[in-house]
């Protein structure tokens, strides 16, 4: 179909469990079989260590598959992370400036959009101060700001859903979902039902790296709440 | 357009790393000379002073010595911790890891144009005025920026996997300054050693560099060549490792 995005053919990924020489290998993903198509709002949902996080930096192309097969179209990949790359000792600006370009941005962008980081962030004058001089909250604004600026094809969301204090979490919460709902490709991993219900349309099922469920959201919720862990793994 | 975004972010992160730096002691930028000018002095005192290396020229010599030395060492053992210090980050976002050890060589590269204008006006105020020959260092310091980028690079590449290393390679480099003519002249080394001596780089450079700004000698084309095509080497090697590593820097423990 012309709509995929990435498609996923029995895809495993193995990790080193130690930093020693012939350490046993462990497969975070055994074996992940789905294909994101354009405009879907994709859910992952699994128990812990289901290998949900390791997904999503597979999609993201940071880690490449060690069996199976990726198929992808030109298409950008943005895992959302806040802070990327920040330096204690500089300022607001210079740090929205770097972080802007370790997540692939051109200098040129991400200057444009200065303004509109720090009016997102409301810092005001902390803006040309060392972020040292931040409060966590301060931090999380304007990490979150700079996330924000990139608008990949495909956004890969883990967890963070929300920031920083009750007041920027509805505001950041609320320009995240007017992203999602805005037409973008999203991937979305949680542990949290009501979140997936209200953002997926379809979800996709993981249970230690295999692939068990992908489909409407509602029927896969469903059948993932009705195994335990236990016969799920076998 | 993928190669424009890179250097924009790594002109940017050397900025930032310099500018860091900076904030982040009282007297700031002045420790970019006062750290190798108080290395230099130790050095001074130690063998010009106490045990007084019988040699014309001593001083001269050993200040441009350090200041070419000081630099390789420094690129060498900040690239070298590069990656392996920006691990975080290579885990959350699609980067080439080349870009951390890259920056740490520009910092300590402009740097270095600080202190090698600062040696030159010392040299000129002790006699040894600017000649034709200065012309020659593009060359030697091209050809040392490579050298050091390629044995920076190597040294990132292996770290994150083998972590152990940053214990030695200090040794290795300090091993390496002994062995290099930096502190005392090969001619006071026995005659068998000198000839496995020259086959360093580092000699070689140091020794090119020493005939320019003291005597105003050309350097020898012809080792100066080799060592160009070795530092090639090495830059290629060292870029090759990483890019073959990354697959695997991605998935370290963390």
């Amino acid at each position: 179909m012309s709509d995929a995005l990435i498609t996923l053919e029995n895809v495993g990924v193995a990790f080193n469990a130690q930093l020693r020489m012939g350490s046993p290998k462990f497969w975070a993903l055994e074996d992940v079989s789905f294909t994101l198509r354009r405009g879907q709002r994709l859910g992952v949902v699994g128990r812990n260590g289901a290998g949900k996080s390791t997904l999503l930096r597979t999609l993201a192309g940071i880690i490449t598959p060690d069996r199976g097969r990726i198929t992808r179209s030109r298409v950008s990949c943005q895992l959302l992370s806040l802070s990327l790359g920040f330096m204690q000792h500089l300022s607001g600006r210079d740090n929205a400036i770097l972080s802007g370009l370790m997540l692939g941005l051109r200098r040129r962008e991400i200057i444009s959009r200065l303004p509109k980081i720090l009016e997102f962030s409301e810092l005001g004058d902390f803006f040309n101060q060392p972020i040292s001089s931040y409060s966590t909250g301060m931090l999380m604004r304007l990490g979150f700001s700079v996330a924000m600026q990139v608008e990949p094809d495909v956004l890969l969301i883990d967890e963070v859903l929300a920031v920083g204090d009750s007041e920027f979490q509805e505001k950041s919460s609320a320009a995240l979902r007017e992203r999602i709902h805005g037409g973008t490709t999203v991937v979305f991993v949680s542990h949290g039902d009501a979140q997936v219900k209200q953002i997926c349309d379809r979800v996709l099922w993981i249970e230690h790296g295999r692939s068990m469920m992908e489909g409407a959201a509602d029927d896969v919720l469903r059948a993932y709440h009705a195994t335990p862990s236990a016969v799920a793994a076998q | 357009m993928m190669r424009l975004h890179y250097l924009e972010l790594i002109f940017f992160a050397t900025y930032a790393e310099l500018r860091a730096e900076r904030s982040r002691s009282y007297l700031g930028l002045i420790w970019w000379i006062l750290e190798p000018a108080m290395n230099m002095a130790v050095f001074y005192l130690v063998f010009g002073v106490i045990m007084r290396i019988p040699q014309p020229d001593y001083v001269p010599f050993l200040l441009v010595g350090l200041t070419l030395w000081q630099w390789f060492k420094s690129c060498v053992s900040h690239s070298g911790h590069a990656i392996w210090n920006q691990l975080g980050l290579i885990r959350q976002v699609k980067i080439s890891p080349q870009v951390f050890p890259a920056v740490q060589v520009l910092a300590d590269t402009i740097k270095f144009i600080f202190i090698l204008f600062l040696l030159m006006i010392i040299l000129w105020c002790s006699g040894y005025k600017p000649n034709i020959t200065y012309f020659a260092l593009i060359p030697v310091l091209i050809i040392e920026f490579v050298f050091a980028t390629g044995a920076g690079y190597i040294f990132a590449a292996v770290l994150p996997l083998a972590p152990d290393l940053r214990f030695i390679i200090e040794q290795v480099l300090t091993v390496l300054m002994w062995l290099s003519g930096v502190v005392v002249a090969f001619d006071n080394m026995p005659e068998a050693m000198r000839f496995w001596l020259a086959l360093n780089p580092v000699a070689q450079l140091v020794m090119a560099g020493r005939g320019i700004l003291i005597y105003g000698q050309w350097p020898d084309w012809i080792a100066l060549g080799r060592v160009g095509l070795v530092s090639l080497a090495l830059f290629a090697l060292g870029s090759f490792m990483i890019s073959r590593l990354t697959p695997r820097y991605v998935k370290l423990p963390a």
